[in-house]
């Protein structure tokens, strides 16, 4: 039951550090992949 | 009503942002190249956002949260497997990886490449039926968070689901995936605030130690002697026979592997990847996140449970997978809850769009196109596609407000989405991997591994059928029908395999190593 406990414990802090993580992380390089896309975008038409 | 104006203050900014950027990238379309792939310029990092949030819908969470309700943490070890099968395909490749670099626009495609064109045409059909039945409980699942959330009269849900379907209606069909994937990105963004807010809130609500003690009492009590047997999970151990059991996850570490490299929601983000690494990169860096999508949601449903059993119970007019929204409408405060409720509808909005428009697309490329003497004009071949997005959203309002659930919501998208994935995953790992297999052997896999979900959507609910048992047959039939259909027949010559080809595929050829051997 112990080890159970642990491994959920861990993987639910895991998780939401992940989470937060990813909305920073995420969002600053996919923000400029958005501008690099529509720049490419652009140059097509 | 929970919601205070500073709420809707949130949400109609959020709705109003999410509109504008979904119809500010309709400029950008050109083609159906455009529309259904984004033109191939997705790269890692916007991939990552948009695979993750189309697969965390509304839906998702409600039955992961219905999952940690009745099955505790122990109900987020499919997020564990899920995680694992989606890491082993980014870190091997496989399937994903030539399918990405054959260009196709969707996987039955490939098929006629490597089978024939009435292969593609059949696995088509099946990917709708499949796609399109489990997509057909989204949009009550997420009504019903919405109305129990936020306090709205359920009188009010169809027009709730209305308006929400409207809306995404509306960039979706202009947009199409350029403007799913920068909707996607700003949903990605708000769901996640939404998601960590909310799980560090329920944490300090519940209890840490208390969620724990409250899971076990009730355990307990439920193992104690002279209690009824069977009326109770272990919260912890997935593996105990009253949780999933050992059968039931070794059926899932199968399933999640076909969902991984065959779920044409998130094939479209590999077919839309930049090249086959980006997305491999992007597989391997979303994995983890998977986890979350179980877990998380799987925690606000465990307190749920823990928070009504030392309240008095669960009250009549909830059952397990509307006690979470009734339990967070109590949690959260104002000004919160609107955050909350604005990052839940990114959820059902980017799930809703991502799914209408994989599956028109599919309609379009693999269903309409290969019947058409000629090829349309590229404006024809856009106009027809906006117009299968619509009619999916029509069929989505009406069937999503009348079917009614056999199970829990798990078990039906899961046995409704096997209805290709069984079949459509045989296809794809022996037409890469398997020389001998033939379109025979094709047509074959895909009957028979549709006959195991279908039998339990029909009758499941009156035989008790399990749904592992109709998931396991399913594919073990579509292997059976492949092999002995491949080997009893010979392949055809490329020439002979199928009508002219299709018109206005536009897609580049097909590599050597898929060509009919």
């Amino acid at each position: 039951m112990n080890a159970f406990v642990i491994f959920w414990s861990v993987l639910i802090f895991a998780s939401i550090a992940w989470y937060g993580f990813l909305v920073f992380y995420v969002g600053i390089k996919a923000g400029r992949e958005i501008r690099e896309m529509t720049k490419t975008l652009a140059k097509k038409e | 009503m929970t919601l205070t104006p500073l709420d809707w203050i949130i949400i109609v900014v959020y709705l109003i942002g999410c509109l504008a950027a979904g119809l500010w990238m309709r400029k950008f379309v050109r083609g159906v190249q455009d529309f259904a792939v984004a033109g191939r310029e997705m790269d890692v990092n916007l991939g990552i956002a948009s695979l993750a949030a189309t697969e965390l819908g509304l839906v998702t969470i409600m039955y992961t949260a219905q999952l940690g309700y009745d099955k505790g943490f122990a109900g987020a070890m499919i997020g564990v497997i899920m995680a694992f099968a989606i890491w082993l395909v980014g870190k091997t490749g496989f399937v994903i990886g030539p399918l990405r670099t054959a260009g196709v626009m969707t996987i039955p495609e490939l098929f006629e490449k490597r089978f024939s064109k009435r292969v593609r045409w059949l696995a088509g059909l099946f990917v709708v039926l499949g796609g399109l039945l489990n997509m057909g409980i989204f949009l009550r699942l997420g009504g019903e968070f919405l109305v129990y959330a936020t306090g709205l009269p359920p009188s009010w849900l169809e027009w709730v689901m209305t308006a929400l379907l409207g809306l995404v209606l509306v960039y979706t069909a202009l947009g199409g995936m350029l403007s799913v994937l920068v909707t996607d990105y700003l949903q990605f963004l708000v769901m996640g605030i939404g998601i960590v807010v909310t799980s560090v809130l329920v944490i300090l609500h519940v209890g840490w130690g208390n969620l724990f003690d409250g899971m076990n009492a009730a355990w307990a009590a439920a193992t104690a002697p002279g209690a009824q047997a069977g009326t109770a999970a272990h919260p912890f151990n997935p593996f105990h026979p009253s949780s999933f059991g050992w059968g039931y996850l070794a059926w899932q570490l199968v399933f999640q592997v076909a969902v991984a490299t065959t779920w044409q929601t998130q094939i479209s983000r590999v077919l839309a990847a930049r090249d086959a690494d980006t997305a491999r990169r992007m597989y391997r860096r979303t994995s983890f996140y998977f986890v979350g999508r179980f877990l998380l949601p799987g925690l606000w449903g465990a307190a749920a449970f823990v928070w009504f059993s030392q309240h008095g119970g669960l009250p009549a007019n909830l059952d397990s997978l509307t006690a979470m929204p009734h339990y967070l409408s109590l949690v959260l405060p104002a000004g919160i809850i609107g955050v909350v409720v604005a990052a839940m509808l990114a959820a059902e909005m980017s799930t809703d769009s991502g799914y209408m428009l994989t599956w028109a697309t599919v309609i379009y490329n693999d269903l309409v196109t290969p019947c058409l003497r000629r090829p349309l004009s590229s404006r024809g071949e856009l106009v027809l596609t906006r117009g299968l997005v619509i009619g999916i959203a029509v069929f989505l309002l009406f069937y999503g407000l009348w079917y009614e659930l056999p199970g829990n919501a798990w078990d039906y998208l899961a046995v409704t989405g096997n209805i290709y994935l069984a079949s459509v995953f045989t296809l794809l790992v022996a037409g890469l991997y398997w020389p001998r297999a033939n379109a025979t052997g094709a047509v074959a896999a895909l009957v028979l591994g549709a006959i195991g979900p279908i039998v339990f959507l029909l009758l499941g609910h009156q035989y008790s059928i399990a749904p592992e048992i109709a998931g396991a047959s399913s594919f073990s039939l579509a292997a059976v029908g492949m092999v002995v259909g491949s080997l009893a027949t010979r392949a055809r010559p490329p020439a002979a395999t199928s009508a002219p080809a299709a018109p206005a595929s536009r897609v580049p050829p097909a590599p050597s190593s898929l060509s009919p051997s």
